[in-house]
């Protein structure tokens, strides 16, 4: 790996440095239990607003966003769109009384609200669900980040990055939390805005590109620039290339012999080159996973002038080796099926409006139900200061989301070999690598790797401490061990930490294929059929029971789990069994259009059927969660 | 926006006593919920209005939804770009009103404070002042 190699690597390295010193050194202000699990509810609106939104731009928002632009155009809009819209309807039914309520999480909330420890346990387990859903692509970004930057395997990544973060949460708490992701969101705000204003003086502008492709309807990006594969050293009879993925591919001499044949000879019909992958040793070719199928693949000598005629067989294997391809890509849809909207994301299974409407629900509800920014209500100090603090996170991300989908467009346009290999996640770090100056581009995707580290590293650390929060404070304090100790409690949050960690990090591994973007879409789907009913109705209707709140959780979350890993595995191709009604795989890969509206009638018509058990004080509730805090009224009513 | 519905509704009642009962207490919270949460719904249907509206005009006007401006299509023109200066302009106007709504409920409450500590001072617990209370709403 050459120096400019490095840089992006040195980046990465100087963002964790500032991210654990940053941690350790907010630790040395953070003594008290309370200061470790919701910062004193002292913290500024400007400082909180940035703290949500650093630990709500995960790396769905930084890399997923963008990659899935880049994959399927307009249909995925929705995902950043509605990230951002559902802190309006977070604003309008659930800022306000959820910080008047006064607890320290959402567990609380369900205990204080009906007056019942047992319907926190219910309420404990979606923390688990949602966190464990919304850490799995945080950990896909961190492996695929180090494998396009440094070409390390996939778990590597993921072990190195996930063991800093689970470190860097298990000494911190959440006072550390706060002022770290404060400054990760403006890291976040830099890195995806600031290279952009490179790229686009260089590679044309978002509205100029978006014209070309809306001008030309059938056409599809082309591959432009050789793809670089540096040929290492060879065992007998097999090449090992070295893929700009950061993948690795192998290939018998045999078959490299005719594809530079081929090459040789004719443009266009050749078979391509045959390539193996390095663990399958002879398993079935993945030509079409790298090289595009009926596309000419030429091998030139690095050494040589780009465009220079391919080498004959005898070409020296032992030193590097650039190999290019040309061609329509494989695997991106038509110019025509991007930019507009019901595009092949939404119409895989038929009904695209019903997907989308869907998907729009998943995440516009599933944002008032992700149990990591719910909590950071509690940290401001009155209901007034926690709608302001969501104003300007609802402007600190809205501004964030437009530059997004700048990158997928650019993407399209500028790297389409990202098609070719699905790791069109991976836009935002291989983009400005593409630029014809290497020292530039290497600085530019070193700030944007940095960006993406900043990512998944807040997310995964509100996350890590929301769960282990609920182990802590809700099972080990509440359940477990009632008379604990304060020090005792953190000693649990420090063990949950890390184990929550290495589960979060074996997961990660598991879905190396599956979308960033699309993945957090499932965590808000659980989140929006569990917690958000909980909180809707909790607060705005007293006739509200806990078997009515509970069965509806339960019914409308453990279904939408249940349809989301199976489709889940449909998509990894082990499903147990397989269903082929076109709607019904529709309705399980998005479940928020029915599970939603089960949840909520659910816990109605239990609630009507258990009048019995709605709290007696449940007025005095009422007031606590919308009378202003001036009022004073529910001080009074306790007095007497 | 708003108005004295909810507050003339706490008005009515005689809520001067030392201690209020427990349907005072309802018909209070109703009544602070009520505005509060007509303002909500107000605002949510504007957006769930232009939210819900989109993937239809998608697909039933697709000539409008894909009409090219400044190399745009109005659909993601609105979607990517537009959508995001919309809620801030309807958190804003959330947040403005529903201050205005508590800043009322707290004025009301100073009053009924100095009222009660007069009629404690006065051993007079009484609804006279029920008047003002619904002419300060």
């Amino acid at each position: 790996m050459d120096i400019t190699g490095l840089i992006p690597l040195l980046f990465v390295i100087g963002m964790v440095i500032a991210t654990v010193w940053l941690g350790v050194w907010a630790t040395k202000i953070s003594k008290t239990s309370s200061d470790f699990f919701v910062a004193a509810r002292s913290v500024s609106v400007g400082w909180n607003a940035s703290a949500i939104s650093g630990e709500y731009l995960s790396a769905a928002s930084f890399m997923g966003v963008a990659g899935l632009v880049m994959k399927f155009g307009y249909d995925p809009l929705w995902y950043p769109a509605c990230y951002a819209a559902g802190y309006l309807f977070l604003l309008l039914f659930i800022a306000g009384p959820l910080r008047r309520f006064g607890a320290y999480t959402i567990p609380d909330f369900a205990e204080g609200r009906f007056d019942s420890p047992g319907f926190r346990k219910v309420a404990v387990t979606f923390v688990l669900f949602i966190g464990f859903f919304y850490t799995m692509p945080q950990m896909k970004g961190a492996g695929l980040t180090m494998q396009q930057i440094m070409g390390w395997p996939y778990w590597v990544g993921i072990a190195v990055v996930g063991s800093v973060i689970t470190f860097n949460v298990a000494i911190g708490g959440m006072k550390g939390i706060t002022f770290v992701q404060a400054f990760q969101y403006w890291a976040k705000m830099f890195a995806i805005s600031a290279p952009l204003f490179v790229l686009v003086s260089v590679y044309g502008s978002y509205h100029g590109r978006l014209g070309e492709i809306a001008g030309d309807p059938a056409g599809k990006p082309v591959q432009q620039e050789p793809a670089k594969v540096k040929v290492l050293s060879l065992p007998a009879g097999t090449h090992v290339l070295q893929l700009p993925d950061g993948g690795k591919a192998s290939i018998s001499e045999k078959d490299l012999r005719a594809a530079t044949a081929g090459a040789e000879t004719t443009s266009t019909g050749t078979r391509g080159l045959m390539i193996r992958t390095a663990e399958g040793g002879s398993a079935p070719p993945v030509a079409s996973a790298d090289v595009p199928p009926g596309g000419s693949l030429q091998v030139l000598n690095e050494k040589g002038p780009d465009g220079a005629a391919p080498p004959a067989l005898s070409v020296n294997f032992a030193t590097p080796t650039a190999v290019s391809f040309s061609g329509a890509v494989p695997g991106a849809p038509a110019n025509k099926a991007w930019i507009q909207p019901f595009g092949p994301f939404t119409s895989k299974n038929g009904y695209p409006l019903l997907y989308t409407y869907s998907l729009i629900i998943a995440l516009v509800c599933g944002t008032a139900g992700l149990p990591h920014i719910l909590v950071r209500f509690y940290t401001n100090p009155d209901g007034r200061a926690a709608k302001r603090t969501t104003f300007w996170v609802m402007v600190l991300i809205g501004v964030f989301y437009m530059f997004t989908p700048i990158w997928g467009t650019l993407g399209r346009m500028i790297i389409p070999h990202l098609y070719a290999t699905g790791k069109t996640d991976a836009v935002v770090i291989d983009l400005p690598r593409a630029l014809d100056n290497k020292l530039l581009g290497a600085i530019l995707s070193g700030i944007t790797s940095a960006g993406a580290f900043a990512a998944f590293m807040s997310t995964f650390s509100g996350l890590l401490v929301s769960m282990s929060g609920a182990l802590a404070h809700d099972i080990y304090g509440k359940m477990l061990r009632p008379n604990s100790s304060p020090e005792q409690r953190m000693g649990a949050f420090k063990v949950a930490a890390i184990m929550f960690g290495a589960i979060a990090m074996f997961l990660g591994y598991l879905v190396e294929k599956f979308d960033i973007a699309k993945m957090v879409g499932w965590a808000f789907a659980i989140g929006a059929a569990s917690y958000f009913p909980l909180l809707l109705m909790g607060s705005w209707w007293r006739g509200l029971t806990k078997f009515g709140a509970g069965a509806g959780m339960l019914l409308g979350g453990l279904l939408s789990v249940g349809a989301i890993v199976y489709s889940m595995l449909i998509e990894k191709g082990n499903a147990p069994f397989v269903v082929n009604s076109k709607i019904a795989l529709t309705l399980m890969e998005q479940p928020a259009i029915w599970a939603v509206p089960l949840s909520l009638i659910t816990m109605f018509v239990v609630s009507k059927l258990t009048t019995t058990h709605i709290p007696r004080d449940v007025n005095l509730k009422m007031l606590r969660l919308h009378a202003p805090e001036e009022l004073g009224l529910s001080k009074n009513y306790i007095e007497h | 926006m708003g108005g004295s519905y909810g507050l003339a509704l706490m008005a009515d009642h005689n809520l001067l006593d030392k201690h209020l009962t427990e349907e005072q207490y309802e018909r209070l919270s109703h009544s602070v919920m009520l505005r509060q949460s007509k303002l909500s719904l107000r605002i949510a249907a504007i957006f769930l209005a232009m939210l819900l509206g989109l993937p239809l005009i998608n697909r039933y006007m697709p000539g409008l939804a894909n009409t090219t401006v400044a190399g745009f299509t109005l659909s993601w023109l609105f979607l990517a770009v537009l959508f995001y200066p919309i809620t801030w302009l309807l958190s804003w106007f959330f947040i403005k009103e529903s201050n205005r709504i508590e800043a009322d409920t707290a004025a009301w409450q100073a009053e009924i404070d100095q009222a009660r500590k007069f009629n404690r001072q006065s051993d007079n617990a009484g609804g006279a002042s029920g008047s003002d209370t619904g002419d300060r709403a």
